[in-house]
């Protein structure tokens, strides 16, 4: 088969046939899998599940290897890095101290104002068992699935912040699509101003911030936060801090997925409203959904919040940092 | 039947063991997408890993070009893009585009040796990348970065003189022999 004088093989007939009709497939299948992406997915899913028992036991060893060759590196800076932490420690104790002011404080209003608490979320914990970082892909294997049902979708974190989410669920495996994949477009809002923007991944370390319309000021050093837009990740989730890069604003990721064995599944939709309520008195003062005036706030969050369902155990959502709040709500439950 | 699919069978009932050494390309590439897709990272996910069976494409179809046709290439393209969890269909098009470079050029491939072998395959190799690149940029409609490939790809050729000398053991020892009926 010749274009333009151009013969793409040697051989003639058939084998041109057969080599013109295989490159037109691959093309075909690549623009398919744009438009239908399932048919993929579920044989991804299918080997993930059958494979999973031996990725595990490889990837073990693996990684002990890995963490030995990382930290030897560090026995030569031992001292310095403990007076560093010691120095951390010491600010941070101060910042614990704020934040457990303004805890006590934000639950007392809270009581006030009989405000809705949020709604605890269920999740299930799960071991990465693989990572795949390739030119096209940055992703994830985890091993809870459909039965610990873990569904495309659920936002994924590790103890520092937003990992990516569950693009293809199997029966015992999942496949996460971490927020530096190409493919990857998370809604945030940028904590100081509340400026809504999009978190594009692009196969770099620091995924592009695409900010809303809007007019507030975004600059270095803002932290960032997943919001519960369009009912597809959990609101307030640790993601970052901006960053600029020329023109560019980007978002230096809390999460370290290299480095990451245990991560939370989190399953979120958008809360069912609450039962309608008898109507508030109208000397009540203040106007809370779905609550009788009679109603603690304890009582409500128990009608909305979901009960866990995993089958896995379930992490708690806290920080390294024990100076930084959770962001799961169990302080308030626990508080209770 | 076809004639080929008879031809198939004639083979595999009068002589398992060409039948068998027949397997033996498209297995080992397809052993190689395993290997390189093993989900781990000697680097904490900073580099990715080589594409190592398109080294095996690239020496049978010089060596052995009857036991490597266009549809098995395209199948080891696919396993390549489904196991490294990214968009189907890429790595495949890289893979036959790599593929009708070296049928076109196999003469002049076929005659290189030390350095020269390798820039051979490191011209097959940035085809197949550029193809994937390509690809990947039509279809989902944005620029996708480039260093992560050309690290992919000087990785692939670094590791092109192992893996041959591995595939040329396999052609010479086991291949030839069970082929010429030995």
């Amino acid at each position: 088969m010749a274009v333009f004088g151009w013969r793409w093989t040697r051989g003639r007939g058939a084998k041109q046939a057969s080599l013109f009709l295989c490159g037109l497939s691959a093309v075909v299948i690549a623009f398919l899998g744009r438009a239908e992406a399932s048919i993929f997915d579920s044989a991804r899913a299918k080997i993930s599940d059958w494979t999973q028992p031996a990725l595990g036991q490889v990837r073990t060893p693996f990684m002990a290897v890995e963490r030995w060759f990382e930290n030897a590196g560090s026995i030569f800076t031992l001292y310095r890095e403990n007076m560093q932490l010691r120095q951390e420690n010491a600010e941070l104790r101060k910042w614990q101290n704020v934040a457990l002011s303004l805890e006590s404080k934000m639950r007392r209003y809270e009581s006030l104002l009989k405000a809705v608490p949020d709604p605890k979320l269920p999740s299930v914990t799960a071991r990465v068992i693989g990572e795949v970082s390739r030119p096209f892909a940055k992703t994830m294997i985890l091993n809870a699935g459909l039965r610990q049902q873990v569904q495309k979708g659920q936002a994924v974190i590790d103890d520092r912040g937003l990992l990516g989410r569950i693009y293809v669920s199997g029966e015992r495996t999942s496949w996460v699509i971490l927020l530096t994949d190409l493919n990857s477009r998370v809604p945030v809002v940028i904590e100081s101003s509340h400026r809504r923007a999009i978190l594009t991944g692009d196969n770099t370390p620091a995924p592009k911030l695409e900010l809303d319309v809007g007019d507030a000021p975004v600059k270095a050093g803002d932290r960032v936060l997943s919001t519960g837009d369009g009912g597809l990740l959990p609101p307030d989730i640790p993601v970052g801090v901006v960053i600029q890069e020329g023109t560019d604003l980007r978002v230096s990721l809390f999460a370290r997925p290299g480095t990451t064995d245990f991560v939370n599944v989190m399953s979120y939709g958008i809360p069912e409203p609450p039962p309608a309520a008898d109507p508030v008195p109208a000397n009540s003062g203040v106007v809370v959904a779905g609550a009788k005036e009679t109603v603690s706030p304890a009582t409500i969050a128990d009608g909305l919040t979901p009960r866990p369902t995993s089958v896995g155990s379930t992490m708690p959502l806290q920080s390294k940092n024990p100076a930084e709040p959770r962001f799961d709500g169990q302080n308030e439950e626990q508080d209770r | 039947m076809s004639s080929a699919a008879a031809d198939l069978m004639e083979l595999l009932f009068n002589h398992p063991a060409r039948f068998l050494a027949s397997l033996f390309p498209a297995l080992l590439a397809a052993v190689l997408v395993v290997v390189a897709n093993l989900p781990i990272s000697f680097t904490g996910g900073l580099l990715p890993p080589p594409v190592l069976a398109l080294a095996a494409v690239y020496f049978w179809t010089l060596v052995r070009p009857d036991l490597m046709p266009p549809v098995i290439v395209l199948g080891i393209g696919l396993l390549e893009d489904l196991l490294s969890g990214g968009p189907p269909g890429l790595w495949a098009a890289g893979f036959v585009a790599a593929y009708a470079l070296t049928d076109r050029e196999r003469e002049t491939f076929a005659g290189m040796i030390g350095p020269g072998a390798l820039m051979s395959f490191a011209a097959v190799m940035l085809l197949a990348g550029a193809t994937a690149y390509v690809v990947a940029c039509v279809v989902y409609l944005r620029l996708a970065p480039l260093p992560p490939l050309i690290v992919e790809s000087i990785s692939t050729v670094l590791f092109y003189p192992l893996v041959v000398k591995c595939l040329r053991w396999v052609h010479v020892r086991v291949v030839g022999p069970m082929r010429s009926g030995q």
